[in-house]
């Protein structure tokens, strides 16, 4: 067991780490699936560190958020000065601490998998670009070395690239650095409605990393590449070795034009069949079309660590703002269907969050739930669906405002109800072009409360109501609104007692 | 043709009294179009300078090639009266000019929704019914649809040639046709009783019956023959025109008129003696070229011919003579002024059909006496593609006040409710146009009563709207129009290209523009979904779609889907129970059919969620026999509010019961929309409220915990009330000989069409089939149909009603458990329904 624990776990790099950096407090994060280990793991590095002396060594789980990102917020609970994280990671950068990732490693026949690579290079004209999950990341050097091989006995020669793992550490100093990286990198692969793409020289120059002007690199999910600039994505032929998750779900998204092949390293195969992602990526073109009708929006906070997510809130607040709707920031955890149905009056929400927790199936959900890149698309004016896709808020944070499209005179349009709505944003625009400005004000107030009896259904309302206090007015029922008649309670009654799963006065068949 | 400035057709606009806004509507392929074009070849208003090279009716590539009429397109016609025929005239009139604005509308079902749009924007209605097939179902459509507007119609018996040259029908046996197709109009017109309107039912013999033959350019009304007989027998015209229909007869023998038919070989009825007959013995000697006979009797007739007209022999002969005796336009145009409402009669009484608002405001006011003073009330109908790529011209309406190029106005959307923003926008007029011919013409401004084109407002209006001016800020909306087709088939569209998405979001926004009807949706699946009314409305569509609105950009287009809904059979079979998250509030509910016929009551909107409880419970009780404290606990409609399912409150004494209403109801809006099978709208069901127990604490009973509770245990309900699809269902009409009727039953059996009604129309070798089809299965029943019948049948689908479908969707292997199946998978579900014990709790 020990010394299974020990190579599956890193305990020696692990230990190293630590030790360079000096860190007497440690976190471990794991996630559900590896929780059974944690005490052994945790054991086995006390044991490595034991000459260091003096480290403390704490185990986190249950993560508020997802287990992929580190937990910043839990991990300086205990006066964490690092985290070592186990599992699946995101690799999404941190904002306060210095971070460790074992990814562990997934078994991997690297035989099968040369073998049906090259049968993939046969089959395509184009390049291959191989990105993997990172629990297969211990054995590329092997799959490399295994694919040459074959190639050389079968005496052909595809082009294939091999993506690099981006780090194992991860120290929120280097975010500035990081930041601009994914920036760059995710620019190129959307259009230039971003309008980022001019600053890439800039960028080159200012981070200096490896990239020239000629190359363009691509991070996604923790893995890194890169492509010339005279080529596009499009023109390679993606192999992803691992599960079909939500990091292979990022990936297809992000490149939904380009052609992706998933080897199944447990089942030993592959499938060429991302139809159900394609799925995802149109539902969310109805989500964001939906999203357009919404007045009220709330905005939910699905992380606490990741680097940027407070600049992202800030941005989408201003958006929305400026698309003339209202917005609410909710902070609630992992969302669910319940804690969402808390908020009617919202019509939709937008989840911040690591990209690749960032979709959300809301199908059990009032409503639907969006993602920022989601959100820009449907609250900025002008913005059309043109196929590209971004999961990850990071590429979003534009240093500069996103410029409001000279006020398109036509109408919005909308695709549910099939007919113009106009956004409440122009209207108000208009009134303020008005010279009476204040009355005008003062005459819609008053509209809204003569209006209010003869909408005393707050469903008959939804979609009307432009701020969670015109809905609550719309409601039959408002709380406890403290004008009594008389101020004594009649007589005071005993009530229930007992478990709510079964009230003592009750006699149920499970209670006997 | 009448050539004309735009300033002196602007000048007779002023005249409200002069004016007839009329619609000429009919069963396709009864010759509206043709009998239109005959009108506007004697009096269409055309501008002066393009005098000579226009075509009024050229219309659409595709219209000529199917040879039916897709759009409507409307027309000015101009007409002096004589002081002479206008003697007997009573209404009011200023002087002997008319204006008639005529719009000439499609008679195939599926474009209905294109008559439904004419008939809101004129106040009379031409019907033309083909005298040989007489009223057909369209016709019947058209009509009732026409009443509901209190538009009053006058008709006209077209294709009279047949009777003469194709069928050569004598005079008794054509009297008797003529007399059952207007009795069997009459029929439907009298179930309209209205005061205010009065008789709509029409009388050749009152002149609101005409006769014509579009084809040849001529007709009559009795009318023009009392006209020439009145002297001749010393008796006045409405005298004359009373003895020529009906049971009265002649012998010229005894010069005698007797109310019987005497028996003697020489009495015969007056209508064949006086009208029919010398009709056809002109259209005899024409035909065969016995010139010498027919001069002497055109002179007695005071008709002339022109000398290289003499010339002519036969049927080009025979037409020019009958056009020269009997113009259409003169009979036609003479009887729409006599019969047809003005603008400001009409107002009067349509006030309250139109008008949204209190019918004692300034704007009910305005429209009920068609006031040019007023404040602007315009009515836009529908939108008319410009030559200007992807812009439209907004047509419709004025009904009070002006509308004035320049001018700001307050556009009300459909949306729009008063004293809210949505669907709301103020906008300046570019221009205000009219039609002169194919020529569009800017001009100053339009008073109430005219129809009006507007540039500028395309942005802003889909399908329709009402305009006022801009500071009327209390105005209500005009009413919405009701369509008597719906959009119950479905195609989703993608592009071909992924990068011509926002091509084709243009092109369907276009679309919706482009047809009162059609209806451009988006999927939860995120596929454009277009719907329209029928097989041929969408293929003209997508045809429309792909090469006018997108620039011929390609796209794939999947194969036609239905939407079902989704209903019980009985009551649940027990009380379901739900609890919500916290396992600390329990939700018991039942689910039952509503009551036959109460679905439609909702959808016809006899009974809502506005109504007022007592109306409502009177409704319930006295019709669907609801008890009626019952009727007052109705706590909402749904889907969106006003669907045709409910919930209601059956508890008894529960606490809190009040607070957790809006969620219950919110739960029940999401549940009927997506029903528990396939995910489809609900339809006839009822949610009983059996009992609920909450938690004491406010905190654990809100939004969050009952509104997910709610939705399940309707999905519980729905359940266990033996859960069933219902599908749409057409009525088909078909028209065909005898001999064609074995492959009708073929094809309708194959199917899963059945007959209910088979019927020789008298007097023809034509027999009527009246059939239900499901819709699902009509996708290629025509050409199916004209295959199986050598092309002599051809069929005519409107949505007709729900049909459940009698296998049971839970059994596994049924056809009703196949088609959920199929749903589920083209809507990305999972492919299993969800078991009950998903959404049912046990103590």
């Amino acid at each position: 067991m020990e010394p299974d624990i020990g190579t599956r776990y890193e305990i020696p790099r692990t230990a190293e780490f630590l030790r360079a950096g000096a860190y007497t407090r440690v976190a471990l994060q794991f996630p559900d699936e590896m929780l059974k280990d944690a005490a052994a793991v945790a054991r086995a590095l006390r044991q490595e560190l034991a000459s260091g002396g003096g480290v403390r060594v704490f185990v986190m789980a249950d993560t508020a958020y997802n287990s992929c990102c580190v937990d910043e917020v839990g991990a300086s609970h205990i006066d964490a000065q690092c985290v070592v994280h186990y599992g699946h990671a995101c690799m999404s950068p941190t904002s306060n601490l210095p971070a460790f990732f074992v990814f562990g490693k997934a078994p991997l026949d690297v035989h099968a998998c040369a073998c049906l690579m090259l049968e993939c290079s046969r089959k395509s004209n184009k390049r291959i670009l191989v990105l993997y999950g990172l629990e297969y990341a211990y054995a590329l050097v092997d799959l490399r070395r295994t694919f040459e091989e074959s190639c050389k006995s079968n005496s052909c020669n595809p082009e294939v690239q091999y993506a690099d793992v981006l780090c194992s550490v991860m120290s929120p100093s280097s975010i500035t650095t990081e930041e601009n990286n994914c920036h760059l990198s995710s620019g190129t692969s959307c259009s230039g409605d971003l309008s980022i793409n001019s600053d890439l020289a800039a960028l080159n120059n200012r981070c200096g990393i490896e990239c020239t002007s000629s190359t363009h690199k691509y991070s996604l999910g923790g893995v890194t590449w890169t492509v010339s600039v005279q080529e596009k994505m499009e023109d390679y032929l993606i192999f992803w070795i691992g599960q079909d998750n939500s990091a292979f779900a990022n990936i297809v998204l992000t490149f939904n034009k380009c052609e992706i092949v998933r080897y199944d390293a447990t089942e030993n195969q592959l499938s060429t069949d991302v139809s159900h992602l394609m799925k995802v990526l149109r539902r969310r073109y109805y989500l964001v079309e939906k999203a357009k009708d919404a007045s009220i929006i709330g905005i939910l906070v699905g992380t606490l660590g990741v680097a940027g997510y407070l600049h992202i809130i800030k941005q989408m607040k201003e958006l929305i703002k400026a698309a003339g709707k209202k917005s609410y920031t909710l902070v609630m955890g992992r969302p669910n269907s319940a804690k969402l149905a808390n908020f009617p009056e919202c019509e939709v929400f937008v989840y911040v969050s690591c990209a690749q927790t960032a979709l959300l199936d809301s199908k059990d959900f009032l409503a639907p739930v969006i993602t920022p890149f989601e959100a820009v698309l449907a609250f900025s004016r002008g913005r059309e669906w043109t196929g590209e896709y971004l999961l990850d808020f990071k590429d979003l944070i534009t240093s500069e405002k996103q410029e409001v499209a000279s006020a398109a005179e036509e109408a919005r349009f909308s695709f549910i109800k099939g007919a113009y709505v106009e956004d409440n944003r122009a209207q108000e625009n208009m009134e303020q072009s008005e010279t009476e400005t204040s009355l005008a004000l003062a005459e819609v107030t008053e509209k809204a409360l003569s209006i209010q009896n003869q909408n005393n259904d707050a469903v008959l309302y939804q979609g009307r109501a432009m701020s969670s206090i015109d809905y609550l007015k719309a409601r039959s029922y408002r709380g406890l609104t403290g004008e009594y008649e008389g101020p004594a309670p009649d007589s005071i009654l005993v009530g229930r007692t007992g478990r709510a799963a079964g009230y003592s006065d009750e006699k149920t068949p499970s209670a006997q | 043709m009448v050539k004309f400035t735009a300033e002196e057709l602007r000048a007779i606009m002023d005249k409200k009294n002069n004016i007839r806004n009329m619609s000429v509507i009919a069963h396709v392929d009864h010759g509206k179009s043709t009998l239109t074009d005959s009108l506007v070849a004697a009096a269409g208003i055309i501008a002066q300078e393009v005098a000579g090279d226009v075509r009024m009716t050229d219309t659409r590539a595709d219209e000529a090639e199917r040879g039916i009429t897709i759009k409507s397109t409307g027309i000015s016609l101009y007409y002096e009266m004589t002081d002479e025929s206008l003697k007997s005239y009573k209404g009011e009139r200023d002087g002997n000019q008319y204006l008639i604005n005529l719009i000439d509308s499609p008679g195939h079902v599926d474009f209905s929704s294109e008559v439904t749009a004419a008939l809101r924007i004129t106040d009379g209605a031409l019907v033309v019914v083909d005298c040989i097939e007489g009223v057909c179902v369209q016709t019947e459509t058209v009509l009732r649809q026409a009443l509901g507007e209190r538009i009053r119609p006058v008709l006209t018996v077209n294709k009279m040639d047949r009777c003469f040259l194709e069928l050569q029908v004598e005079g008794e046996e054509a009297y008797q046709t003529f007399s059952r197709v207007i009795e069997n109009a009459n029929v439907i017109m009298a179930t309209y009783e209205d005061k205010l309107l009065g008789d709509v039912q029409v009388y050749p013999e009152k002149g609101t019956v005409a006769f014509s033959a579009g084809l040849h350019g001529w007709a009559f009304t009795l009318t023009n023959f009392a006209k020439m007989y009145a002297s001749k027998f010393g008796v006045d015209e409405t005298k004359m025109m009373e003895r020529l229909w009906g049971e009265n007869f002649f012998d010229p023998a005894t010069k005698k008129w007797t109310t019987k038919n005497t028996g003697s070989a020489t009495c015969k009825r007056g209508f064949v003696q006086f009208c029919y007959e010398p009709i056809k013995q002109i259209i005899n000697t024409c035909m065969n070229d016995q010139k010498d006979k027919l001069w002497p009797m055109l002179q007695k007739l005071n008709v002339t011919m022109k000398s290289d007209e003499k010339e002519l022999v036969g049927k080009a002969l025979m037409k020019r003579v009958m056009q020269t005796w009997l113009p259409a336009s003169t009979a036609l145009l003479e009887m729409m002024i006599f019969h047809l409402p003005s603008p400001s009669k009409a107002q009067k009484y349509r006030v309250e059909n139109l008008y949204e608002g209190p019918l004692d405001d300034i704007y009910a006011t305005a429209i009920r006496n068609c006031d040019p003073e007023g404040p602007l009330m315009l009515y836009v109908s529908k939108m008319i593609p410009a030559s200007d790529k992807g812009r439209f011209f907004a047509f419709g309406r004025v009904f009070s006040g002006k509308v004035a190029t320049g001018m700001k106005v307050r556009i009300m959307g459909p949306n729009y409710v008063p004293g809210q923003k949505k669907d709301l926008y103020v906008k300046s007029v570019q221009r205000t146009v009219i039609w002169m011919g194919k020529k569009q013409e800017s001009v100053e401004d339009v008073p109430c009563g005219n129809t009006v084109a507007m540039v500028g407002l395309d942005q802003f209006i889909t399908k329709n709207a009402t305009l006022t001016n801009e500071k009327e800020v209390d105005a209500c909306p005009i009413r919405a129009m009701k369509f008597s087709v719906s959009p119950v088939v479905r195609v989703a569209v993608q592009c071909k290209v992924a990068s011509d998405l926002p091509k084709l979001v243009e092109g369907l926004k276009r679309l919706a523009k482009s047809d009162p009807m059609v209806l451009c949706t988006i999927e939860e699946s995120g596929e454009h979904i277009i719907a329209g009314a029928g097989e041929l409305h969408l293929e003209i569509c997508l045809k429309d779609l792909q090469e006018d609105f997108m620039g011929g950009a390609e796209i794939i287009v999947s194969p036609p889907v239905v939407s079902f809904r989704e209903t019980v059979l009985e009551k649940s079979c027990r009380t379901v129970m739900s609890k919500s998250p916290n396992k600390h509030n329990r939700l018991y509910m039942e689910a039952r059919p509503l009551e036959e016929g109460l679905p439609e009551a909702i959808d016809e909107g006899r009974i809502g969620p506005r109504d007022d409880p007592k109306v409502r419970s009177k409704i319930l009780s006295e019709e669907f026999g609801w008890d009626k404290d019952l009727a007052k606990k109705i706590w909402c409609f749904g889907p969106e509010t006003t669907g045709p399912n409910m919930v209601v409150d059956m508890c008894k004494g529960v606490q809190y019961l009040n607070e957790i209403k809006d969620s219950v109801v919110a739960g029940f809006q999401w549940a009927s929309k997506e029903g528990a099978l396939a995910e489809e709208n609900m339809r006839g069901i009822c949610f009983e409220v059996c009992d609920v127990v909450l938690h004491a604490d406010a905190i654990h009973r809100g939004g969050g915990q009952v509104i997910p509770t709610a939705r399940r245990v309707i999905y519980a309900s729905q359940l266990t009330a033996k859960p069933r699809l219902l599908e749409p269902v057409y009525l088909v009409e078909i028209q065909a000989p005898e001999n064609a009727l074995g492959g009708i039953y073929g094809v309708l059996n194959q199917k899963r069409g059945h007959v209910f009604e088979e019927m020789q129309r008298p007097g023809t070798p034509l027999y009527n089939i009246k059939a239900y089809l499901p819709v699902i299965e009509s996708f290629g029943f025509s050409s199916q149909l004209r295959a199986a019948t050598s092309g002599q049948a051809f069929p005519q689908c409107v949505f007709d009603h729900w049909d459940m479908m009698g296998s049971d969707p839970l059994e596994a292997g049924s056809q009703a458990a196949q088609l959920v199946l199929d749903i589920r998978k083209r809507k990305g579900l999972k492919e299993q329904m969800t078991p009950l014990s998903e959404f049912e709790d046990k103590l």
